[in-house]
């Protein structure tokens, strides 16, 4: 589903990193882990078209999505990606449900109860109506992951998903969360520090400068 | 406290000077703004001082060291009252005095005004030394006397270009006299001319009257009771030169307000740029700030420090704005002569008078309109919860705390604006205006809730977003739209309140130029009516013209009715009809018998008291008992700020014997060209041995068009003064839109992820721009008509004391809404062009 060929990014002369090669399965879990600095953030920003590469490929569903147009790419983002963010990214401004919705919005397509069900999945039955301020670390998180599943995405990129929550809530995020890629059959490529997160994956991977290496 | 002084101090020197470094230019704008303001208004407020002052010093340099003046309330005083007056015991000197505006002929023929004084050298000079008469070298001493001799004063000598041993020719009437220049004489700030007086009444044809006594009475007296024991006759009044001066302080007092007012908008728009750079500064340094919360700095001390950057701004901008202030002001009394614009001031040449402590209450109006500016944003910082700003969570209640505070002001506003003036200056209506204003932004965030309330929600996303944060983040919605909410009142008031004075006076001029042609004695100013008119029996020949079908004449005096306030204008025409012919407000009552029906100007309601169906006693003629007259209607007149009484021809020559023209209205047979009229009247007027191209023609069409012309001369600043205040308010919409989006860098990553193309980002933006300057264009039009309400119907008629009918240019008001709401969009579109870049989409990570 998703195939990732001799994959590099510089900074000038600088190699933040080269030869990455990824093939992920339909459902699939995999987590990337690796040193700070190393690149794990602008890998993922690059497998979603948001940041350019200086060689290589990326094909997601069969597109190369590294050959697409910025109009193109965001097109293809809201349709077959969702996203999960280490400080969780819910637009202030916005109710849980409003917030939810909103994948759902940019395609065109209103599904309350596709709403109501993925906030009851998380465990946000009731909180609907309430703003990000009234909601505690770990809600935030669960209204971000039902955010990133509510349209159905083939491939979901996780940043770090629990960097901002203690180990307890981490725990029960990250358990909702396998449950809910696994339930939809949604691959996933998280990158993170956390052994605990990375122990719930199919498969964990190190990036290096010089590419993706089995972390055993 | 002397521990956080320090700190304050360490903050301002490391962490604000940075942020000032940084973005130099931005708080130089606002800087600027405040250092203009000061400018202007302290500017205004040294040439108003100095130009009162100098007019001070010109009265005394004329009136002597009299301690008062006597002269007829009406025309001129007979000379048996100097006769009376010297003869008392308690008056130590008793000096006659005729003085008189006329014209003169400079040696290219043309003529400037010239102030004719006639004065009995023998008793006149201990009481005004200044105007002693010094003879030429080489003329005989006796030539003082001479009928055809004057002394001019040096201003006169270099305006007419003439010297001693030289004649000048001095208009009376419609023909000119040749005087003989025999000396100088050293006061006077206008061109004057001094005569012997018995000489001055020749050439004037006065004899037997004169224009004032000024006295000087023994040690000891007492003026008021020995005005009182003198059993002068009616219609003799007496005033000092501090009267003089205080007549002519009251009459320009409402005049020299509006400007300072006008300057201090200057100085808000100043406060209000503050208010939006600070604003910016501290949504960019959010994060800092909540970081000096967590180490320790509490939410008092950043209060403080942000009033303190605002404070400083403004006291850098105090100081140089009273620099240049005082530098504005003497180029203008160099350039300007003092006068500015309202012509209260003629003829003089004041030297700057500054004053430390207008210094120090201007510069501390500077600081106090900055650090007004820097209270909300100082509020802002004091309020950020540390936590939630670290984790990039803004405030999203938008609760604004008192949200009954706005329209409790406009409650005020209204309340404020029908108080009376205090002292001639509409205070309570400009702190309405005020109370208006300041009420109207804050009642942004409701206005924008109540309106935005009604919409229902969005299934666009771009629109969805938009709207939501407008709804959700109001008190943002401050911020970006109060510069628009403030600017746009302010342009609409100013439109609405130009516009309704144009058409009022537009249709003013409709009713009172009645006739195809008008011709006049020329026109010298002050109260040259006495010197330049037509004879009776001209007016007699020139109804006999061919094309002439009818005309009429207009005699125009002076009555002085309180000592404490200016002369009003006494003006005697034919009215017959007044409800067609004049410009009446209200009904008319009918006349009584007994009673001399007259018709009063506003200022007279206004001034004197002067109302509807009321008797006044009118001192007509000196020594006659006063003439008791019936107010029977109101009109209104733009020419006269003083307050103007009409009476009817034949009243008033039978009242006074007064039987000089100084204007004549025309009627024209059908066909008749008017040139042919006026080379006619100006033949039979030199057929009678008069000067006939003395005489001045306008027809009605020259006279609207010179006056409309003259009007949108002086409101042109007007234009430009809402063109300033749109200017500041967009930069302050752009600098809070910056702000927001720099703040909201994440949320725009966050869409990028989410699949936003650029396009919709912008779009969304754009749509807020469009709904917060809708939601802004709508409030700022409410608030601007009910300011233009306070300016029409309270400032005017309290300032000016007339009144005008409040006219909607809806088209002009159409256009200045649409055209704020398309440049907030604009604006918004602008500031968001960076927020959908690439920059955007790395402000998500936290791990780089």
């Amino acid at each position: 589903m998703l195939h990732v060929q001799g994959l590099a990014r510089r900074y000038g002369a600088e190699v933040v990193f080269e030869q990455v090669n990824l093939r992920v399965q339909p459902g699939e879990f995999v987590a990337i882990v690796g040193d700070s600095g190393v690149g794990k953030s602008t890998l993922l920003n690059a497998l979603a078209g948001l940041d350019r590469v200086d060689a290589g490929q990326v094909q997601l569903l069969g597109q190369d999505i590294t050959a697409m147009k910025e109009g193109d790419q965001a097109r293809f983002r809201r349709q077959h990606l969702g996203f999960v963010f280490q400080a969780f990214h819910v637009l202030p401004h916005l109710s849980v449900t409003q917030n939810v919705a909103l994948p759902l919005m940019l395609l065109g397509q209103s599904d309350d109860k596709r709403v109501e069900a993925a906030l009851n999945e998380l465990g946000l039955h009731g909180l609907g109506e309430r703003l990000p301020q009234q909601l505690s670390g770990g809600q935030l998180q669960r209204v971000a992951i039902a955010r990133a599943l509510v349209h159905r995405p083939a491939l979901i990129l996780a940043d770090e998903p629990t960097g901002n929550l203690d180990p307890e809530t981490a725990d029960r995020v990250m358990t909702a969360f396998g449950e809910q890629i696994r339930e939809h059959g949604t691959a996933c490529v998280m990158v993170t520090h956390s052994r605990s997160a990375a122990s719930r994956a199919d498969r964990v991977l190190r990036l290096t400068r010089h590419g993706l290496h089995d972390a055993g | 406290m002397q521990g956080e002084a320090r700190v304050l101090w360490a903050l301002l020197g490391q962490f604000s000077w940075q942020e000032l470094r940084h973005h130099a230019l931005r708080h130089g704008t606002a800087m600027l703004a405040v250092l203009l303001g000061v400018a202007l208004a302290f500017s205004v407020h040294l040439i108003n001082e100095s130009a009162l002052s100098e007019f001070s010093a010109a009265v005394r340099s004329v009136n002597g060291q009299a301690d008062l003046s006597l002269r007829a309330a009406s025309g001129g005083l007979s000379e048996g009252v100097y006769a009376q007056v010297a003869r008392d015991p308690r008056v130590k000197l008793a000096s006659p005095v005729i003085e008189v505006q006329t014209l003169a002929r400079d040696a290219q023929g043309k003529r400037h005004p010239l102030k004719l004084l006639g004065m009995d050298a023998m008793v006149s000079g201990p009481l005004s030394p200044q105007l002693l008469p010094q003879l030429a070298k080489g003329v005989d001493r006796f030539d003082i006397f001479a009928p055809d001799s004057v002394f001019l004063n040096a201003r006169a000598q270099r305006l007419f270009n003439v010297k001693p041993g030289e004649t000048l020719q001095v208009q009376t009437g419609l023909a000119f006299k040749k005087l003989r220049v025999v000396g100088s004489v050293a006061g006077g700030n206008e061109a004057l001319g001094l005569m012997d007086i018995g000489s001055a009444q020749a050439t004037l044809g006065t004899l037997g009257q004169i224009t004032r006594v000024d006295v000087q009475l023994t040690a000891g007296a007492q003026a008021a009771q020995v005005l009182a024991e003198l059993k002068l006759p009616a219609g003799v009044v007496a005033d000092t030169a501090s009267d003089a001066t205080q007549r002519v302080s009251n009459v320009s007092r409402a005049y020299r307000v509006n400007l300072t007012v006008l300057a201090l908008v200057a100085l808000f728009t100043g406060g209000f740029l503050v208010f939006s750079i600070l604003s910016l500064s501290v949504a960019k340094r959010q994060q800092q700030l909540a970081l000096l919360g967590v180490l320790g700095l509490s939410s008092r001390e950043r209060l403080t420090l942000v009033l303190a950057e605002s404070g400083l701004m403004g006291v850098v901008g105090s100081v140089l704005g009273l620099g240049l202030g005082t530098a504005l002001a003497a180029m203008a009394l160099r350039l300007l002569s003092g006068d500015l614009g309202g012509g209260y001031f003629p003829g003089i040449t004041p030297s700057l008078h500054w004053s430390p402590w207008a210094a120090l209450l201007y510069g501390l109006l500077g600081v106090l309109a900055a650090m007004l500016g820097g209270w909300v944003p100082a509020r802002t910082a004091q309020r950020l919860a540390p936590a939630q700003a670290l984790k990039g969570l803004g405030d999203a209640t938008g609760q604004g705390g008192w949200p009954w505070l706005g329209p409790l002001m406009m409650l005020l506003g209204l309340g404020l604006a029908q108080l009376p003036a205090v002292n001639g200056v509409p205070l309570w209506a400009y702190l309405s205006v005020a109370a208006l204003l300041m009420g109207g932004i804050i009642s942004v965030p409701t206005v924008v809730g109540a309106v935005l309330q009604r919409l229902p929600e969005p299934r666009q996303p771009a629109a969805l977003l938009a709207l939501e944060r407008a709804r959700r983040m109001r008190h943002t919605a401050t911020v970006a739209m109060a510069g628009v909410v403030a600017s746009l009142s302010l342009s609409v008031a100013l439109t609405v309140m130009v516009g309704s004075f144009r058409g009022s006076v537009t249709q003013w001029l409709d009713t009172i130029l009645p006739a195809d042609l008008y011709a006049r004695a020329t026109s010298g100013g002050g109260n040259s009516s006495e010197a330049l008119h037509f004879d009776p029996a001209l007016l007699t020949r020139l109804s006999q013209l061919p094309g002439v079908t009818r005309l009429h004449g207009l005699r125009i005096t002076s009555l002085s009715l309180n000592p404490q306030l200016s002369e009003v204008a006494l003006i005697s025409r034919p009215l017959k009809q007044p409800e067609k012919n004049l410009p009446l407000v209200g009904a008319l009552v009918p006349a009584q018998a007994g009673l001399v029906g007259i018709y009063v100007s506003e200022a007279m309601v206004d001034l004197h008291g002067a109302r509807v169906g009321q008797a006044l006693a009118l001192p007509l003629r000196p020594g006659q008992p006063p003439v008791r007259a019936l107010v029977r209607g109101v009109w209104r007149d733009y020419a006269r700020q003083q307050g103007a009484i009409l009476i009817d021809e034949d009243d008033y020559r039978r009242l006074t014997g007064d039987t000089r023209i100084n204007d004549v209205a025309l009627w024209l047979a059908p066909g008749s060209r008017t040139d042919q009229v006026e080379a006619a009247i100006r033949q039979v007027a030199s057929q009678q041995g008069l000067a006939g191209e003395l005489i001045e023609f306008a027809e009605p069409r020259q006279i609207r068009e010179t006056t409309l012309r003259i009007f949108d001369r002086s409101f042109a600043v007007t234009y430009w003064l809402q063109a300033v205040a749109i200017g500041i308010g967009l930069f302050g919409t752009a600098a809070s839109f910056s702000a927001q989006v720099l703040a909201r860098r994440k949320e725009f990553g966050l869409l990028s992820h989410l699949g936003f193309t650029r396009a919709q980002i912008l779009s969304t933006v754009g749509a807020e721009g469009l709904a917060l300057s809708s939601v802004g264009a709508l409030l700022g039009l409410g608030l601007g008509l009910a300011v233009s309400v306070v300016l029409v119907k309270v400032v005017n008629p309290q300032s000016f004391h007339w009144t005008m009918d409040l006219l909607l240019p809806w088209g002009r008001l159409g256009l200045l809404c649409g055209g704020v709401i398309l440049a907030g969009t604009l604006t918004a579109l602008l500031a968001g062009r960076h927020a959908a870049g690439r920059d955007a989409v790395m402000a998500v990570k936290e791990d780089w």
